[in-house]
């Protein structure tokens, strides 16, 4: 039976072809993606091993210790709580033979000629700036050009920035921090390790004084220690313990960087789940057509299942081999997905290599990329072939007797009932899902989101007979005979076409789904900054305002008033008022907003009762507090790092969704040491030109803070809304597989019925239709297909997509937005689609040979 | 033949069949063939029948059929069509059910069996050709030729397979699909299929009909020596006259029952037969 699947899938492989390229391409997005991901992988994972190739143990905070832990952030330095003493007590150790500080200094190296301060990044590459350390065994860095730093005023940058930034020895070379910018000489250039390979970041290295200084600190970062030869390095983790400080470890070289490619790898295996979650989506619409294909493949072949019934195969040995040639298809469109997705990821890697730097390693295709690809390939194929097969094994040996080979004309009844059932519950579970707070809500959306598809597709073929009749009367007047018989065609077999379109369906209902949430989150945010009412927000490119660039803006003509904005963290120690907390479970940290209360009525609509300037000594709460039961006239204990106070709460605040207790700046800086300024609001007098001014500001700012931005409320609402364009976009580019898929799956349908139809079509011809016409009958009904798929995809689409805003509502989204426009270009786009996908079987059918359509046998 | 013999054990309601033994041997059933009508039964239709439909549109195609095959006979059953002739062929080989009334095949009562066992007693004894699409389309002309034995897992006697396509002469054309072949190719095809697991009993539904007069009496010929040399028991259902004449005994069929029955015809005779019938 093998081997009469095997040819029967050889024998006719055309009629395959589209549903293999539907399998090929859900899993090579799959490949595609796992060989991305590791190929990254393993070219950070080389990276972690060169940067701590030459050091035997590292000093540094200990991340479980740490008050807020960052293990993901690579390239931003920590908290610098290594003295210099410590690194004398590690350096008189027995067994080290040389302990060095390592400072790293939270700045940007600046392109030659320019310190432009506007737009995020401040107009510098992502740089990373170390304290030279002149002992050679501590670095792998070495000198290239030039030579090592003399003084304070010299800088060393790694050869590929040379040249990417515009310098050359003897330059001057700009550092951007947030105390100001420093001017170094270059005298040299290094390389790092033995290629280079930073993956795009700057490498600069300053003298250890000049290092301290912009880095405001005496201390050190981490201490990385060469142990004597013959001393193994994790001999001395024990000793080296003992004299560090609490809140720092000590680990080997070779234990950070496997950490350090762990946590990189378990980003992207993120990614991963991801793809996978993308390349089921199109699996399952590529599910569809598999369906459709072994369906029509089926009724095509009645007479052949009815012959070997009749020679004594069993009904389960027809199943068996209908599976089988599923499984062919499966393994060979597996294996052209997986070789498609190889390639796919060579040329993404080769593309944004050219774009941001040799940032990947060796391009290997990961075996469980394999393993998925064909699991997937495997496991969609067989699922979608069963039912067909289990139709064919039900074919009785008298059918082979019959001339006929038509689709029996069962009545839709059983279909609408399991149809409508599973619409029902699907509409349930998704607003269960959303509404009923329960754990896991979105396994109750997506599982509710399948079953309304599921219910939508069976359902779609009764809403196709009463539309094809509907329709019919309109196509007949536009197109005539073409028209009528197009519609004929589509009412005729309604699972088939109500298949096909449902395979439609599923793409377009995600990309409005996904649309209108955007759209919606676009309004939010539109909203949000008209509470804005200050001229201009500030904001720190690289970390948070220098109290001086806010004093320095205040001192500009023109500007009324400014105003800092910032978050700390504060334990709730007591209160005089009662906490509705049975279960002992509500947290005792908080945030803690505060603002320069006298002047933020200017510039910020606060939503609070009473307004925030009345705010004086107390505190305001948010809808966190007041759900625990905290009214007006409680009083509460704050425990800052810097003092614990007795407040009383004077007020409220009124929007959905901000938590915690808002404080005056003045009281925020009794109870924390430090209050960073996190963001600015800058209100100008009336009447001052607004553009006249930021320059001023801008100019002022540009030499000693080029890292703060000035940007005004509605560039930055333009801002958010691109990002969010782009977040959409790139769902869409995922989509994409999606829908071509879909559109495959109508360009099959057709093809599979032209064959299906040779004699009909045939006959058409004998009696005097024209090639055209021909070719306009299929392209309408491809056309009227695709236009029924995507209209029911954008009405689940955004309903879905409302029902999710609305659950939100809690999140401040406070209303439904409809992508019309969006909508509209869908709906172009499919009828172009449909016009496209009709091409092949058109041409098919309208070069069809008159005399061999009539003879052809069944 | 011996492992039909275990399989029929299977079963529940073997009849004990007398003289099988003697299939085993073409030479003894021909010397019995030649002189006198074997009593050996191949298969049989006790009060045979078959309804279509329900109420008023109820048709009945069989109206109390009575009749034993018997073993290396070649049978036609003619008719004129309407007769029921179709369905007889289909019920006694179990591709179609009965409405009332037992049929049996190489003494298998196979009107109690399930669809799965008539299944296997049709796979393990019986054998088909049919007027049109007799073969797969996407296999050789050799592999559609072994087909029943593939779906059966066993393996065809060399000698024996040699043997068949030697007399049908296909020996140039097995490595062909069928879309290459000649009609009368084809039907050859489906005969040597048909021959290849040594059934019981072939059954063939106008085998020439689709078939030119010489590619049909080559056919014919051919079908005629399997019943001669090998002791092959075959019924054919036709309406052509010529087709009937090379049979050992025509049975005449007319509104679902038999009404004559003629041996060693000819074609005027079997003409004559069938003009009195009305036609």
């Amino acid at each position: 039976m093998f081997r009469l699947a095997v040819k029967s899938v050889k024998h006719n492989p055309k009629r395959l072809i589209l549903t293999a390229i539907a399998v090929a391409l859900g899993v090579s997005l799959v490949a595609a993606t796992f060989t991305f991901t590791n190929s990254l992988s393993s070219g950070f994972h080389a990276l972690f091993s060169e940067i701590y190739a030459g050091t035997d143990v590292i000093v540094e905070a200990d991340p479980d210790a740490a008050s807020d832990p960052d293990p993901n952030s690579q390239f931003q330095g920590t908290d610098a709580i290594l003295s210099p003493e410590d690194v004398a007590a590690v350096s008189a150790i027995d067994g080290v033979a040389v302990a060095g500080g390592s400072l790293q200094v939270n700045g940007t190296v600046l392109p030659k000629d320019s310190g432009t301060n506007s737009g995020f990044g401040g107009g510098g590459a992502p740089s990373q700036i170390f304290n030279w350390s002149d002992e050679p065994r501590l670095s792998n860095s070495t000198i290239v050009e030039g030579r090592a730093l003399q003084s304070d005023g010299e800088i060393l940058l790694d050869i590929d920035s040379l040249s990417k930034l515009d310098y050359a020895i003897g330059d001057t070379v700009t550092i951007a921090t947030d105390l100001g910018t420093k001017d170094f000489t270059l005298v040299g250039t290094i390389r790092f390790g033995e290629n280079n390979s930073l993956q795009g970041a700057t490498l600069a290295f300053v003298s250890d004084a000049a290092a301290h200084t912009m880095a405001d600190t005496p201390n050190y970062q981490s201490i990385a220690v060469i142990a004597d030869d013959g001393v193994s390095p994790a001999s001395l983790i024990d000793p080296i313990t003992e004299v560090i400080p609490n809140g720092t470890r000590a680990i080997t070289g070779e234990e950070k960087a496997n950490e350090q490619s762990d946590s990189l790898d378990s980003i992207l295996s993120y990614i991963n789940i991801f793809a996978i979650a993308f390349a089921l989506i199109s699996l399952f619409v590529g599910a569809y057509i598999i369906v459709n294909t072994f369906r029509i493949i089926v009724t095509q072949r009645t007479r052949e299942f009815g012959l070997l019934r009749a020679i004594g195969a069993t009904g389960k040995q027809i199943r068996r081999m209908i599976l089988l040639e599923a499984l062919v298809v499966a393994l060979v469109a597996s294996t052209i997905g997986i070789i498609a997705g190889y390639l796919l990821a060579l040329a993404a890697t080769s593309l944004l290599g050219l774009v941001i730097g040799d940032v990947f390693g060796a391009l290997t295709l990961p075996l469980t990329a394999v393993g998925w690809s064909y699991a997937l390939g495997l496991l969609v194929t067989l699922g979608a072939a069963i039912v067909p097969a289990i139709h064919a094994s039900n074919i009785s040996p008298m059918a082979a007797l019959r001339e006929a080979a038509t689709e029996s004309k069962k009545p839709l009844g059983r279909r609408n009932v399991v149809g409508s059932a599973m619409f029902l519950l699907g509409l349930v579970s998704v607003f269960v899902g959303l509404y009923a707070s329960l754990e896991k809500p979105f396994i109750y959306v997506g599982v509710g989101a399948v079953l309304l598809i599921l219910g939508t597709t069976l359902l779609a073929a009764q809403v196709l007979v009463p539309l094809a009749y509907a329709l019919r009367g309109a196509l007949t007047t536009m197109f005539r005979i073409d028209g009528k018989l197009a519609a004929n065609n589509i009412r005729r077999e309604p699972r088939r076409s109500a298949n096909t379109a449902a395979a439609l369906m599923i793409g377009v209902m995600l990309l409005a789904l996904t649309a209108t949430f955007t759209e919606s989150l676009k309004s939010v945010i539109t909203s949000e900054f008209q509470a804005i009412t200050a001229q201009f927000i500030v904001v720190g490119s690289q970390g948070d305002v220098p109290q001086a660039a806010m004093d320095e803006i205040a001192e500009v003509d023109g500007v009324k008033s400014v105003i800092r904005l910032a978050t700390n963290n504060v334990e709730l120690v007591d209160t005089t008022g009662t906490i509705n907390d049975p279960d002992g479970t509500a947290p005792t940290e908080f945030d803690a907003s505060s603002a320069d209360a006298d002047t933020v009525d200017q510039g910020f609509n606060f939503h609070t009762d009473p307004a925030f300037s009345e705010i004086g000594d107390g505190v305001f709460i948010g809808t966190d507090l007041q759900a625990l039961g905290l009214k007006v006239g409680d009083s509460v204990t704050l425990k800052g790092d810097a003092s614990t106070q007795d407040l009383k709460i004077t007020g409220v605040y009124k929007d959905d969704d901000s938590p915690g207790f808002f404080m005056d700046w003045s009281t925020a800086t009794d109870l924390f040491s430090e209050v960073p300024i996190q963001q600015g609001l800058v209100v100008l007098n009336d009447g001052v030109d607004v553009d006249a001014t930021q320059q001023v500001i801008e100019d002022a700012l540009h030499d000693d803070y080029p890292l703060v931005i000035l940007q005004q409320p509605s560039e930055l609402v333009q801002i958010v809304n691109q990002i969010i364009n782009m977040i959409l976009g790139f769902i869409s580019a995922l989509l994409l597989t999606a829908l071509l898929i879909a559109l495959l799956g109508v360009a099959n349908t057709l093809l599979l019925s032209v064959t299906e139809r040779t004699r009909e079509i045939g006959l058409l011809r004998a009696v005097g239709l024209k090639k055209s016409s021909i070719w306009r009958m299929i392209t309408i009904e491809s056309m009227v297909m695709a236009l029924f798929g995507t209209v029911l995809g954008m009405i689940l689409g955004v309903g879905l997509g409302s029902a999710l805003v609305l659950s939100l509502k809690d999140q401040g989204f406070d209303g439904v937005a409809i992508p019309w426009v969006a909508l509209v270009i869908y709906t172009v786009l499919a009828a172009i689609a449909g016009v496209l996908a009709a091409i092949w079987p058109a041409w098919r059918a309208s070069r069809m040979d008159i005399l061999q359509a009539i003879a052809a046998d069944g | 033949m011996t492992q039909m013999g275990e399989e029929m054990g299977a079963f529940p309601h073997v009849q004990p069949v007398p003289a099988s033994a003697t299939l085993n041997s073409p030479i003894t059933q021909e010397n019995e063939m030649t002189a006198t009508p074997t009593t050996a039964i191949a298969a049989s239709m006790r009060g045979g029948y078959k309804d279509y439909g329900h109420g008023d549109a109820a048709v009945r195609a069989l109206n109390g059929v009575n009749v034993d095959i018997a073993k290396g006979e070649f049978t036609a059953i003619m008719g004129p069509s309407g007769s029921g002739k179709s369905t007889l062929l289909h019920t006694l080989a179990g591709l179609d059910r009965l409405t009332a009334g037992e049929s049996t095949i190489a003494g298998i009562v196979i009107t109690s069996l399930s669809e799965a066992q008539v299944t296997q007693v049709r796979r393990d004894t019986l054998g088909f050709v049919f007027q049109s699409f007799n073969l797969i389309p996407s296999l050789t002309a050799r592999e559609n030729i072994t087909l029943p034995l593939d779906i059966a897992g066993t393996k065809a006697d060399p000698a024996w397979f040699d043997e068949i396509i030697t007399i049908l002469g296909l020996g140039d054309r097995l490595k062909h699909l069928p879309a290459e072949l000649s009609g009368g190719q084809q039907q050859r095809v489906a005969v040597a299929r048909a021959l290849v697991s040594r059934p019981a009993i072939i059954f063939a539904d106008e085998p020439s009909g689709n078939l030119d007069s010489k590619s049909g009496a080559e056919l014919l010929t051919f079908m005629k020596r399997a019943v001669k040399e090998f002791g092959q028991t075959i019924v054919m259902v036709t309406h052509d006259p010529t087709a009937a004449s090379y049979a050992d005994r025509i049975l005449f069929l007319e509104d679902g029952h038999f009404v004559d029955e003629m041996r060693e015809p000819t074609a005027e005779r079997v003409l004559d037969r069938m003009k009195q019938m009305g036609h």
